[in-house]
Parts: structure tokens; sequence; C-alpha cells
């Protein structure tokens, strides 16, 4: 029983990692530009599918990430400038903002679909299901992949964040656009520069999950899901709330099959969104900057 | 011929579903991604009844009383809080639907789905081919579409539109923002459970993928192509879209591409009408 049940906590912070990453380049978007980037589900999958396609031309597992990596950058930079940039200049209310979007999440998904296979696929890498044994827990290779590249990925976006100059500066265009205006940032060359950020560091979720279990085009709606439960409960705008809140929402849904059947837990992520609306809207972290929704 | 009418029945649910979808995001800007949801809801609850032996008109009456207050405690919690929490909240809706659906196998099938729902009847004339039930769904649409026209030029119309326009004025004002939300909530929910009902009535047959997320993104996109806030949007839209997977198996396209295609095209509409036309075909702007 206490073997199953670190099992299942080690399951849920493993996979708490990978959203974690995409909850945290969704709250750096988010915070920066306020979009609500619906597609950040659509570049995650559809990145796992090129890592996937570049690996069954032989290209060995490192460089297909990268490769993935810059295909999500440029996925972002041309999702912001020919879409959001656009909307924005014509003033489109938030709603069309993602309306839009869903629409370039739906083109995404499809595209992997269409292009690749709509079927389920898996990587054909032989360490795909070698196992690690750390005391008395086993892990797969992906998995160990999963927790040591994650939050160190996270932690390079805090750091960029504060200490380098043009996060700073991506910084200064989200707590105030105009004031950053004055002062010769150009918000959209931000928030250009923000997106490419976020869509290379989700492609790396999105190529290990793959790795790790299979991938489909559609399912990815389920991990945003639950990343952006964990932007609003981890309070929004704070990336380490996002990241942290994502393991705590991962674990307790690893540990709920315990409790509840496996075929509910999504369910159970949604109850705790529930109860965090209603309880503490504004989420656990409150921040002094926040930018009003 | 009968091909014709079955496209006509179905469009007309959809523009029910439609209709639905306009009144909360055309009308007071809620953006909601879980009416295939509330539609599933009335479907299944109406199969339900129906396999019960209570008669039609009043299994479609409770269908929609199910949908109206699974729609409305879906929204009660975000509806109080900001725009996006509210979008959150349909898209998890969406997703714990369809994981219902699937799994609450007693009433719903599983992902089997329901086969068999009794046929319509109406004082002992049934509707089983899709002439015959065009009569139903038409009378259904008419029924809507006057509902949701007089809606809009009520006093309560108007101020679901000063909402959209600025809720803190409308609050400030002393008008309850929230009451106003909920009733639309209802209001949108029976007119989805409507669709929904008349869909598993006429298909006779319902499963999870007919009310997943890509119905409501269906949804979406047939509100938005049409235009907002019209009647005529409304019904357009549907037209249209349902018109698309039609046109596509002209094109010989390999099973497995076909589902994909159809969402592709969906996904570039959106993209399109919220660039250069946000107020659809025969709308106002978003």
């Amino acid at each position: 029983m206490t073997m199953l049940f670190l099992h299942l906590v080690v399951d849920g912070i493993v996979t708490g990692c990978a959203i974690g990453l995409v909850a945290a380049t969704f709250a750096y978007f988010y915070s920066t530009s306020g979009t609500f980037h619906v597609a950040h589900a659509g570049v995650y999958t559809f990145c796992g599918y090129v890592a996937w396609y570049c690996t069954t031309w032989g290209i060995p597992f490192v460089p297909s990430l990268l490769i993935a990596m810059g295909v999500g950058a440029l996925l972002g930079v041309i999702i912001q400038g020919l879409l959001y940039a656009r909307l924005a200049q014509i003033k489109a209310s938030p709603l069309v903002m993602l309306i839009g979007s869903i629409g370039v999440l739906t083109v995404l998904q499809n595209l992997a679909a269409i292009f690749f296979t709509p079927n389920i696929i898996q990587f054909e890498f032989p360490w795909r299901i070698a196992n690690v044994e750390l005391g008395p827990i086993f892990l797969s290779v992906p998995q160990l992949l999963i927790l040591i590249l994650c939050p160190l990925l996270y932690v390079a976006l805090l750091l960029f964040s504060s200490y380098t100059a043009l996060g700073r500066q991506i910084r200064a265009v989200a707590s105030n656009p105009e004031l950053a205006q004055i002062t010769h940032l150009r918000p959209r060359r931000m928030f250009i520069y923000a997106i490419a950020i976020s869509s290379a560091m989700v492609a790396v979720p999105g190529v290990l999950v793959g790795i790790d279990q299979a991938m489909q085009p559609y399912t990815s709606l389920i991990i945003l899901l639950t990343a952006v439960v964990a932007v609003i409960a981890g309070g929004i705008g704070s990336l380490t709330g996002a990241f942290f809140m994502s393991i705590a929402l991962s674990t307790i849904q690893s540990v709920s099959v315990l409790l509840v059947s496996g075929r509910w837990s999504l369910a159970v992520v949604f109850v705790i969104f529930i109860v965090f609306i209603l309880v503490r809207p504004e989420g656990l972290v409150k921040r002094k900057f926040s930018r009003e929704l | 011929m009968n091909f014709l009418f079955s496209f006509i029945v179905l469009a007309e649910i959809f523009a029910i579903v439609a209709i639905s979808t306009n009144l909360l995001m055309g009308v007071v800007g809620i953006f909601s991604v879980a009416q295939a949801a509330i539609m599933g809801c009335g479907a299944y609850a109406y199969a339900v009844l129906a396999a019960a032996g209570v008669p039609f008109v009043p299994a479609m009456g409770g269908a929609m009383m199910i949908a109206a207050s699974v729609n409305m405690l879906t929204a009660l919690p975000s509806l109080r809080l900001a725009g996006d929490y509210f979008v959150i909240t349909s898209f998890g809706t969406q997703l714990v639907a369809t994981a219902v659906f699937i799994n609450w196998v007693v009433f719903t099938g599983g992902a089997a789905g329901l086969p068999g729902i009794p046929v319509a009847e109406i004082f002992g004339i049934s509707f089983v081919t899709a002439g015959e039930f065009l009569w139903i769904s038409s009378v259904a649409l008419g029924l809507v579409a006057l509902s949701f026209w007089s809606l809009l030029r009520s006093p309560y119309g108007k101020l679901l539109h000063a909402i959209r326009l600025d809720e803190i004025a409308v609050a400030a004002s002393g008008r309850k923002v929230l009451r106003a939300k909920i009733g639309v909530s209802l209001v949108s929910g029976a007119y989805a459970g409507c669709g929904g009902a008349l869909y598993a009535a006429y298909i006779s047959f319902i499963d999870p993928v007919s009310f997943d997320i890509h119905v409501s993104v269906l949804v979406i996109t047939m509100v938005v192509i049409g235009g907002a806030r019209t009647l005529a949007g409304s019904i357009l839209g549907p037209f249209l879209l349902l018109a698309i997977p039609q046109v596509l198996t002209l094109l010989e396209l390999s099973s497995t591409q076909v589902g994909p295609v159809r969402q592709l095209i969906y996904g570039l509409i959106l993209i399109v009408c919220v660039v250069w036309r946000p107020q659809g075909l025969a709308g106002r702007s978003l």
C-alpha cells in the first residue's frame, strides 16, 4: 500500500513537472501580453509531432528536441505576428482574441493529424522503456528526463525574467505597457520575444511526455486545462505559483486513484478549480502587480 | 429528397444550438466552449426519459429543464468573476461532461452510446422519416427563434446588451448583473437542451462523440461565421457549415483524413473571421 502510494506520488510529481512547465510558460505569456493563449496546447502537440517526425528520419533525440523547440518558437512568432498583433491593432475584445486562439489551436491539432497521423503514435527509442532505479522507486528514462529538464527550464525562465536585460524589459512591458512605450521599449517586439520563449519551452514537455506515454493530436487540451487551473490557483502572473500548483494538482490527481476510479481524475482537478474560484479566486499567492482580468 | 430533408433537419437542430450560443457569446459576451456538453445533457436526458415511456413533449420539457439547470449550475461559480474564469469553467465543463457521458454507463451506455431511442410521437402521429421530422424541427426552431427575437427586444434584452457593453456601468446603475447572467444561462441552457433532445429523437442514437469539444468548436464557428446577435446569422451559420462535410465527400480524401480536414477548415474559418470579418456574414461585430 505504501509502495503504491509512493509510486502514485512520484508519478504525479513527474507529470506535474511537465504540466508545470506548460503552466509557467502559459502564465509568462499571459502576464506579459494579457492574451489567453489557448493555442499554447496546439504548439505543445505540434512540437511533439515534429520531434517524432525527425526521429523517423533517423535524427537522434537531442537534435530532434532542439528542432522541435525551434519550430515551437517559430510557430509562436507566427501566431503573435500574424494574428494577435493584428487583432490588437483593430482593438479586438478579449473574446475575439480567444476565438482566434481557439481557431489556431484547432488548426495546429488538425495539421498534426493531417501531416503526420491522427492515430496514437510512439517514439521508437530503445531507451524509452528502460528503467532507472532510485532507491525504492523506478523511473523510466523519459520520466527522469522530465524530472530534470522541466524544473531546470522553469528555473531558467525565472532567472531570465529577473536577471537579464531582455527579461527585465519584457517584465517592464508587462507591468506598464504605456510607460514602457515612452521609454522606447516596443511592447509588440517584447510580446514576440515572450511568445517565442514560452513556445520553445513548451516544446520540451510536449516531446518528453510524447516519448514517455504516446501522442495523439487532441489530448493536449486536458493538459492545458490542468495547467490553466494551476495558473489560476497559483495566482495569475506568478510563475512559481503556476509551476508548483501544477505539481500539487497532478499529485492529487494521481493519488486520487486510490479513492475514486482513474476515469474521474479530470473531474477531481475540476472540482479543485471550482473550490478555488469559490473560496479564493485570486489564487494562493497574491501578486502585487497583478494584471487586471 | 430524403437526403436534403435530413440535411435541413440537422441544420435546424444546430441552428437552435447556435442561437443558444449566440445568446451567451454574442449578446452577453460570455464565451462558452461547453455548448455541446449542454446539448448532450439534453439529449441524454431525453433519451432516458423517452426510454422510460415519457411522451415526446414532456420528455422534451424535462430535457430542457435538465440542460438549463446543468448550464446554470456549472456557470454559477464563475459568473461572478471575470471572463477568463468562465472560459476555463466551460472548458472544464465540456471535458468533464464528455468523461461523464463515457463513464456513467448505467444512464449513457458508455462509449458505445445509446441506440434505439423511441421515435417522436405527438397525438398518436409518429415522426419517423426526415420529411416528417422536418415539421417538428421547423416548429421548434420557429419557437426558439421567436423567443430569441422577442427576448432581444424586451427590456431584459436591453439589459443584456448593456452588460456586454459596460458591466460596471450596469452594476453602478443598480441593475442586478449576476441575476441577469443567471437568467441568460438558464435560457441558453434550455435552448441547447432543446437542440439535444431533437437530435436524440431524430437520429435515435447518441454517443459521447456527438457532444464532444469538437462539436462545441463547430457551434462556435457557426455563430462566428453567421455573425453575432442576429437570428439570420445563427441560422445561416449551421446551414453553411454542415454543407462543408458534403462538399468534402467530393474530394476523395482517405477516411482518416476527412475528420481532421473538416476540423482544419473550421479552425481556418474562425481565424479568417476574427481578423477580416468579425461581424460574420449576417451579424454584428462580436
